[in-house]
């Protein structure tokens, strides 16, 4: 079974990121145990941040690779996991 | 596709001594981490850091063959580097090592410190979650770049122009971007420095003088940075140039369209407020550039279409009422930021009357006074009426250490509070009285202690207390101030003909938008924030981007000076390589999928 975990980088006062929080609430209902979001307040972590070169936020890391920053479309977003989970399968 | 093949992950505990093991169940840990999907290896040690743990761990990696860590311990911003060396001298992809923090909930001291139980439980699931981000970590394919030699320097302070001039030795090619008409910052209004009482232009006047001909420098004053792009070895900066309405190149400085202009203004910027200036000037006398410079807000031309005098009159047509603003577009290897500070306003602390009782001014104003190069050449007169003061009480930590306005000690204030009073009693004004109300007098510094002592031995009074109130007589202008003083017990009232605010250093305005410019945080002060506040002090959260000087926090000119030294030479290490590695995608960022909205 694929699985794919993304690192949801985010901040607080960030005005895209509730948007990407909300979607990949959505996603995770779908699912299930197949996708896990991590949270990163980059103004915490900022170790993490930089080891992805994140200087804006909203970004999305899925397994290790930076693939948007910005707020994607749902559309996109979805289909990066997607295709994240057939790459395993 | 193929499924990747299965992962062996070894996770290592540290103990921190009794930092992580004396508030939490290690045992406990190694247990349930031993549960966790294709971890094959778990282990911990007294001192993961130590030349013993990392030997274990290596030897673990061999003998185990795991292509994969995770080192519980503690925070990534001080160790990831020193176990992803460590890892990698066993065989393991940098990449493939994740260090996470659990010693921030059980050592003593830690603000984020809770109980065992709760520790263990939380520990748990960062484990849980650290290990499946390894475990299904993709390799970030890496690109190497080639460094330009060259950087670019936001702000023409001292700070600012010693990290340049550092960097210009080195042969780089060096951008120094300054917002104001000219180089010099702060210190050069400063008129005397402590603890030497030194003459501030004329010390620095090497500095200026030198970046103003180094073959390696470009100034750009009157400047400020638009966008930033990039990456460490190449970032792409737009510059403005903001027109002077002067040719630079035809401005030889001469004064005649200065002297010319009809039009008078307050001088709030290199007279804080003290003196005036013309609608057409030089900001001073040594001056980086020396060309003049023409304020379109309050000239007669651009307001009213009328005058042009300062066009008559100059012998080299210099002037040029249609210069436009010119953007400057640059790529630069690495980015150092000394943008300084700004004294704190202190119209807020409406108790002291500031803004509304001319005779109440501040430090950085009195400096501006006691400077013979001055807007008062050097006379220290009341601004209400021209006339001598003959005493003045000085307040510190006006806007610091004050949980309403800024919680921080403003470091500086307590010296130059020190190097006016000796000043004035020395040179300026003999037979006045200077009262100094401090809550604590912090000299620390090289020297600074017996700068203390000799104030106090010419004749400057210290009460320990700040005062709550300061009142005008409505017509003679005089002060009169109520102060507990407890050394003798008593409500002490100060007649004064001046006060002086010793205020608060902040963030110099535009700090925050350069922030989000630049990508760099702030700190909860709103000054930048280091990587690390001891063992990374110039180093941002983006790599090749460097702070120094008081736009980090505030601090004196020697500090200031250390820390400009050592950001100039943490972009030396990095463009000295050539060539670095950076992941791909950051190289070729248009690969990444912009969002839709």
């Amino acid at each position: 079974m694929g699985e794919v975990y993304v690192e949801e980088f985010m901040s607080p006062g960030c005005v895209g990121c509730p948007a990407v929080r909300e979607m990949l609430e959505e996603f995770s209902k779908e699912l299930g145990d197949k996708l896990t979001v991590e949270e990163v307040d980059i103004t915490v972590d900022t170790t993490r941040a930089s080891q992805y070169a994140v200087m804006s936020v909203p970004a999305i890391a899925i397994n290790g690779i930076l693939k948007f920053v910005n707020v994607p479309k749902k559309e996109e977003l979805k289909n990066a996991i997607l295709e994240e989970l057939e790459r395993q399968e | 596709m193929l499924p990747d093949k299965k992962k062996r992950i070894g996770v290592f505990f540290c103990h921190c001594g009794k930092n992580i093991a004396g508030g939490l169940n290690i045992e406990a840990l190694i247990e349930s981490s031993k549960q966790i999907q294709e971890v094959s290896y778990v282990v911990d040690n007294k001192f993961s850091c130590s030349e013993d743990g990392q030997v274990d761990i290596q030897k673990a990696i061999q003998e185990q063959k795991l292509d994969r860590i995770v080192v519980v311990a503690c925070s990534p911003s001080l160790h990831l580097m020193t176990f992803q060396r460590c890892g990698e001298k066993a065989g393991i992809e940098p990449q493939f090592v994740d260090l996470i923090d659990i010693r921030k909930w059980t050592m003593h001291g830690s603000p984020q410190k809770i109980a065992p139980e709760k520790a263990l439980e939380k520990s748990k699931k960062l484990i849980e979650l650290a290990v499946k981000r390894m475990r299904l970590k993709r390799l970030i394919p890496m690109a190497e770049i080639k460094t330009e030699q060259s950087a670019l320097v936001i702000g023409g302070g001292v700070a600012g122009l010693e990290a340049g001039l550092d960097l210009a030795d080195k042969g780089y090619k060096v951008h120094i971007v300054e917002r104001l008409p000219t180089i010099g910052g702060k210190m050069a209004l400063l008129y005397k420095v402590f603890p030497t009482n030194d003459c501030a232009p004329c010390i620095l006047a090497p500095k200026t003088a030198y970046a103003n001909i180094h073959p390696n420098i470009t100034l750009l004053t009157n400047s400020e940075v638009k966008s930033m792009g990039g990456y460490i070895g190449s970032f792409h900066v737009k510059i403005v140039q903001n027109p002077r309405y002067i040719e630079a190149d035809k401005c030889t400085g001469c004064g005649e369209c200065v002297e010319k202009c009809p039009v008078k203004v307050k001088d709030d910027v290199f007279s804080a407020g003290m003196g005036q200036r013309k609608a057409v000037y030089i900001p001073y006398d040594q001056a980086i550039p020396k060309k003049a410079v023409i304020d379109a807000q309050n000239c007669l031309y651009f307001r009213k279409g009328v005058c042009r005098l300062c066009e008559k009159q100059c012998p080299t047509n210099a002037i040029n009422f249609g210069q436009k603003p010119k953007t400057v577009e640059i790529k630069v290897g690495a980015i150092i930021v000394a943008t300084g500070f700004d004294e704190y306003n202190p119209t807020e602390k409406s108790e002291y009357g500031y803004g509304r009782y001319n005779n109440v001014i501040t430090q950085f104003q009195l400096a501006r006074l006691l400077d013979i190069d001055g807007p008062t050449k050097g006379q220290l007169l009341r601004p209400s009426d021209g006339k001598e003061p003959k005493r003045i009480v000085m307040i510190q930590c006006v806007g610091s250490r004050d949980v309403s306005t800024n919680p921080y000690c403003s470091n500086i204030c307590c010296m130059y509070a020190l190097k006016h009073a000796q000043i004035i009693k020395e040179m300026v004004l003999p037979e006045a009285e200077i009262y100094i109300c401090f809550i604590d007098m912090r000299t620390v510094g090289k020297g600074f202690e017996e700068y203390y002592s000799r104030t106090r031995e010419i004749g400057i009074n210290f009460i320990r207390a700040r005062p709550s109130e300061v009142i005008q007589d409505t017509e003679t202008k005089d002060l009169s101030l109520k102060v507990e003083d407890p050394e003798i017990g008593r409500l002490l009232k100060l007649e004064a003909g001046l006060v002086v605010l010793s205020c608060a250093t902040i963030p110099s305005s535009g700090t925050e938008q350069l922030s989000k410019t630049l990508g760099i945080k702030l700190d909860k002060d709103g000054f930048f924030k280091e990587m690390h506040p001891k063992l990374r002090p110039v180093e941002t959260n983006v790599r090749g981007i460097y702070i120094c000087g008081s736009d980090q926090g505030p601090k004196d000119i020697p500090n200031a000076i250390v820390q400009a030294k050592a950001a100039a030479s943490c972009a030396d290490t990095e463009l000295r390589k050539n060539k670095i590695k950076l992941p791909q995608f950051i190289v070729n960022a248009s690969k990444l999928k912009k969002g839709g909205r």
